[in-house]
């Protein structure tokens, strides 16, 4: 009884969320839909960090390369934006491949270093090379459609954080999985029972990259301009914070990271630069003494006792 | 071109070898990798600056004052932040790279977006072999940045103090066995690290001026430079940041000056392709 109720929970919420833009303005339809991005690139975030215990600062990197392919194959191949999305993804899925061939199996830390490196190279080619990417000016690119509409793109972005979520849900099911936390746990022991370390970090990584490609190519055909702030560094520290405030290693946790931090960033617009070091400031004091962010908090208070249900 | 180009990669060269070697250490007894790193160089410059302009110390006061600083802050960040991670390097990560995004942003708050440098030690330049005039400040720096290289060596390989921070870094169990209070020395040898960072940016400052995010690059050239020389080695950053140096600034003078920094990670891929524990790394690193 009890998971038939809460999956109806779950599907009324859905459609309560899916008809709530219908009755808001178009400034909080944007809201809702940078949420969805957020969402998309805190989970997939997630399904690295979380899962295996990898660290990759070059999140908001590859969703740079899926936005610049998708933007660069339409303005200059003129090529259909959605093929454009498609092949963003894809790319970005063979760049974290690549990456994480070179240095996923000498562990941890060298995913870290690489991808930080990876990202400020990508930072320097696409200032660089502005005569395709426009550099800082940023690349204007068409719309997904021909009529622009805020409520076409928040059912596009709803469609993709659920195809998003339910990627992460059934890989972390699945026996990968399983896998993932055993070598996250114990690396050495997961070894022994014959799990390959690498070739499930490596999947994982490739599926993250590819899933933050997707974000990023669809958030740039969204916003019509590409700019070098999609891959930034301080847009890896957003991703980064919503998942460990919302709950590193927790399906819901960066669903609600996401929209907790954007909502509130919406909110404390007025203090400008300000909010990036607000924002550092709370995740600091929750990475340190909430490690398990905001879900945590909440089990740890309300939670009963009884087996994760992840 | 040729001559003035390696002379420019020699005196970065030793700066990043400076800024290697705090990394350096810290991997190597705390197997934590510190983001923070070039915000922690920033700040000694940030600080040299105010203490030498603003308030008109003497300059060396200024400088030995801010690497001070910069240590005992090191020390707080250490016990506060870094502490309670022991054993879980995942958060270490996440704390240092949060903890860098802070502090930039806290100095753009506190000092601007602007370029600030403190005063030059020394004026004027001087004709390097008959060849090129080159200037007085960056000769100076590199002839300060080889003296703190030295001591850093003189103190690691000759002092009792060394001797705990290799015994360590070598075995960290036994090193607890034998007495050795890895807590404290895990603090102590955080603030050096920072103090290292702190070193080379007191000395860069006067040539390169600080701004917010000038830490980036350096950090990660460190970082390079540690993959490159192996992690924990300390002759592996002495060679690796002289080699970076050079190549970084030989490549910008013939190849492309857009991409100097990227020269730097063609040489990390190689080496994660080619021999991924380094030059002067062990195998089973």
């Amino acid at each position: 009884m009890k998971r038939y109720r809460n999956k109806f929970i779950y599907g009324a919420g859905l459609v309560l969320f899916a008809i709530l833009p219908w009755t808001l303005g178009v400034y909080n339809q944007h809201v809702l839909i940078v949420c969805l991005f957020y969402t998309m690139m805190a989970a997939s975030w997630n399904l690295l960090a979380g899962y295996t215990g990898q660290i990759s600062f070059g999140h908001a990197a590859f969703a740079g390369i899926g936005a610049y392919a998708s933007g660069i194959l339409a303005v200059k191949a003129g090529l259909h934006p959605w093929v454009g999305v498609i092949a963003g993804t894809g790319l970005a899925a063979l760049f974290g491949l690549l990456v994480g061939m070179l240095c996923l199996r000498m562990g941890g830390i060298y995913l870290s270093l690489t991808t930080l490196g990876f990202s400020e190279i990508l930072h320097i080619v696409i200032n660089n090379e502005y005569e395709i990417t426009r550099g800082t000016m940023g690349l204007q690119v068409p719309g997904l459609m021909v009529d622009y509409s805020k409520l076409a793109y928040f059912y596009i972005f709803l469609a993709a954080t659920l195809f998003t979520l339910v990627v992460v849900y059934k890989l972390v099911h699945s026996n990968a999985g399983l896998n993932f936390r055993a070598v996250q746990n114990d690396e050495r022991a997961a070894s022994a029972l014959g799990v390959d370390v690498v070739r499930v970090r490596l999947l994982a990584f490739t599926v993250s990259s590819g899933l933050a490609g997707l974000a990023g190519a669809l958030y740039g055909h969204y916003m019509l301009l590409i700019t070098p702030h999609i891959p930034s560094l301080d847009q890896q520290f957003l991703v980064l914070s919503m998942t460990v405030i919302g709950g590193l290693g927790s399906f819901v946790g960066p669903v609600i990271g996401a929209f907790c931090l954007e909502i509130l960033s919406e909110y404390i617009r007025a203090w400008g630069e300000y909010h990036v070091l607000v924002f550092g400031l709370i995740a600091l004091i929750v990475a340190r003494f909430a490690p398990k962010g905001l879900v945590g908090i909440y089990k740890a208070r309300w939670g009963k006792s009884r087996p994760a249900a992840a | 071109m040729f001559a003035i180009a390696s002379m420019n990669g020699l005196v970065i060269g030793a700066i990043y070898a400076l800024s290697a070697l705090g990394v350096s250490l810290v991997v190597g007894i705390m197997n934590v990798v510190n983001f923070a790193h070039g915000e922690f160089y920033i700040l000694a410059g940030y600080f040299s600056f105010l203490f030498a302009s603003t308030f008109g110390m003497n300059v060396v006061v200024a400088m030995i004052l801010s690497i001070t600083l910069v240590f005992v802050f090191g020390l707080m960040v250490e016990y506060t932040l870094i502490r309670p991670t022991y054993g879980d390097d995942l958060y270490s990560l996440i704390l240092t790279f949060i903890l860098s995004i802070v502090l930039q942003n806290a100095y753009l708050l506190i000092f601007g977006p602007y370029p600030n440098k403190p005063p030059g030690w020394v004026k004027g330049a001087t004709n390097v072999f008959g060849l090129f005039f080159y200037g007085n400040q960056r000769l100076a720096a590199l002839v300060a940045g080889i003296c703190v290289i030295a001591v850093v060596f003189a103190m690691i390989k000759l002092t009792w103090f060394g001797r705990i921070v290799r015994a360590t870094s070598q075995d960290r169990e036994m090193a607890e066995l034998n007495g050795v209070d890895t807590t404290r020395l895990n603090m102590l040898s955080f603030g050096l690290g920072c103090a290292l960072a702190a070193a080379a940016g007191v000395i860069l400052a006067p040539v390169f001026p600080v701004t917010p995010t000038a830490g980036v690059p350096v950090a990660l050239t460190a970082f390079v430079v540690v993959v490159l020389g192996g992690m924990g080695s300390m002759w592996g950053c002495v060679i690796g940041g002289l080699t970076l140096g050079l190549v970084e600034n030989l490549g910008a003078a013939y190849l492309s000056t857009g991409y100097k920094h990227v020269f730097g990670f063609v040489i990390l891929i190689l080496v994660l392709a080619i021999r991924p524990s380094g030059l002067f790394g062990h195998k089973d690193a």
